[in-house]
């Protein structure tokens, strides 16, 4: 694929855009390429995974979508207008580390974002107190984080983020500090709140598993600098057998397209 | 809890008053003979102006921690939140502490003179360095993660700084609150003590002085109180502050 093409959905229709995005970072031993040159389109109501070897730029990257990086070159567009900065009403995120505030329980969490938007206190209380339910934390809308698991943590934080109700959910390997079965386990918890809501997701991931299991389109990087190695779509239906034949023949191409720059990755 | 700290007060109550009846009485002083001196100072009889000295020594307390809090903050927070900045400054702050305190004050006389102003001076000198320190550490306690994620969600800098950065560094900062009033209150009255025409420790100065050892002992724990009394209420003010958050 020449450098800068435009891969996956039709630009068109897309709901993001990414063209020709390139972020270097100044380290203590000099420039770092971080991403470099990359260009995807994502889909309106898509589950779009970007996957790819460790420092590959793939946090680098959404966190550019998310408004807050700045590319050094190229355009990031979300419904067709560039963003300067983080727009809540758009865009919410869920990081890797759940990132909640120590002193606030579980629901004022979940509300933290429609309190800084400036929603009343009665009704961001409600409408965090309605997502309850569906993150299976009803009996915990009073604890504080130390009191939850880290699962529980980790659906909070997706909770603050669905609160927003932004057409876009960015999340940054939101499972990765999770224990294998947990993971799995969450991993469903989402496809069924996804397939309710329909939400534009961007999931950042380097678990093959989790892509298989979870996207509609796989978008694999190269080693660092991250460039758009390969796109694939899987256009299977959920709930998904990771036995089956169709998906591991899927895992066996994606493999093979990250085998090597996870090799690379792994050179000094 | 209560009943061993009794215990050990008493046992010191018992001591002292034994010790204190062997040596000279002009300069050994027992609790039999304290208690009526701080009953007499109490009552106004050792002491007419003990009000008005009392109440210089609490606004000078008073206006030198209200100015160490002001600029420890200040300083604090300019120093901590603009990184660039406190790597150059923050380490002379380091150095200025180590030199023992009380060699400031001197030259403070020198440029307030003998009232009120150099006790508040050295009041602040000595209470604005916990605080500016505290606030150092608590900015450094503040995860970016946090940071990050109160961007992504929506908050410029000042709601950054609402939201997250004050409540991450709120039991670090009342701590250094807490320290900058106690050593507050020790520069006003080791100022007075040194040098001064009124105020708490002029008065213990001067009952040292004549030797009214009874009423030097009595002012002494006046003063105990005193502190005792402010550290109880900034005990009182640090816990409202954890509950807000």
């Amino acid at each position: 694929m020449p450098p800068g093409a435009r891969t996956g959905a039709d630009v068109a229709e897309a709901h993001i855009v990414v063209e020709g995005v390139t972020k270097r970072f100044e380290t203590s031993s000099g420039p770092v390429l971080a991403v470099k040159d990359v260009s995807l389109a994502v889909a309106r109501r898509e589950f779009c995974t970007i996957i790819g070897p460790s420092g590959c730029g793939k946090s680098t990257l959404l966190a550019m979508i998310g408004g807050l990086v700045p590319p050094d070159a190229g355009t990031i567009l979300i419904d067709g207008r560039p963003q300067p900065g983080p727009d809540p009403r758009r865009v919410a995120l869920v990081f890797q580390d759940p990132g909640l505030l120590p002193w606030r329980t579980a629901l004022d969490n979940i509300a933290f974002g429609l309190e800084l938007r400036g929603v009343p206190r009665p009704d961001r209380r409600r409408i965090a107190g309605d997502l309850l339910g569906p993150l299976g934390l009803r009996e915990f809308a009073e604890r504080y984080p130390r009191e939850l698991s880290g699962g529980m943590r980790q659906r909070v934080a997706i909770g603050r983020a669905l609160a927003l109700d932004s057409e876009i959910v960015l999340m940054d390997e939101p499972f990765g500090a999770l224990d294998e079965q947990t993971r799995l386990l969450m991993g469903e918890w989402l496809l069924s709140v996804w397939t309710r809501a329909r939400k534009t997701v961007v999931f950042v991931t380097h678990s093959l598993q989790e892509a298989l299991f979870l996207s509609t389109r796989v978008v694999a990087l190269t080693a660092r600098p991250g460039r758009v190695k390969s796109v694939l779509d899987l256009p299977l239906p959920y709930p998904r057998d990771l036995e089956s034949a169709e998906l591991a023949s899927f895992r066996a191409k994606l493999w093979g397209e990250i085998r090597e720059e996870s090799l690379k990755a792994m050179e000094p | 809890m209560l009943a061993p700290r009794a215990a050990i007060g008493l046992g010191v109550v018992l001591a002292w008053e034994v010790a204190a009846r062997a040596g000279d009485p002009l300069l050994y002083v027992p609790p039999s003979r304290v208690l009526p001196a701080l009953a007499r100072l109490l009552a106004l009889r050792s002491f007419p102006s003990l009000p008005e000295h009392l109440g210089l020594t609490l606004r000078e307390i008073l206006v030198a921690y209200v100015l160490a809090v002001g600029v420890g903050l200040a300083v604090g927070f300019v120093l901590g939140l603009w990184p660039e900045l406190g790597r150059i400054y923050a380490p002379l702050l380091g150095a200025l502490y180590a030199v023992p305190s009380v060699v400031w004050y001197p030259s403070l006389m020198l440029l307030f003179g003998l009232d009120a102003a150099s006790k508040i001076a050295f009041g602040f000198l000595l209470g604005v360095y916990p605080i500016v320190v505290a606030v150092l550490a608590g900015v450094r306690q503040v995860s970016r993660e946090l940071v990050t994620m109160a961007r992504a969600f929506g908050a410029g800098r000042a709601r950054v700084f609402t939201k997250v950065v004050l409540p991450s560094m709120l039991a670090t900062l009342t701590g250094g609150l807490r320290a900058g009033l106690a050593l507050t209150v020790v520069g006003v009255i080791v100022g007075e003590v040194l040098g001064s025409k009124a105020g708490l420790g002029y008065l213990i100065n001067y009952a040292y002085g004549l030797l009214r050892t009874a009423d030097y002992v009595a002012l002494v724990l006046l003063t105990l109180g005193i502190v005792l009394a402010i550290d109880g209420a900034a005990v009182l003010a640090e816990r409202r502050a954890r509950r807000w958050t």
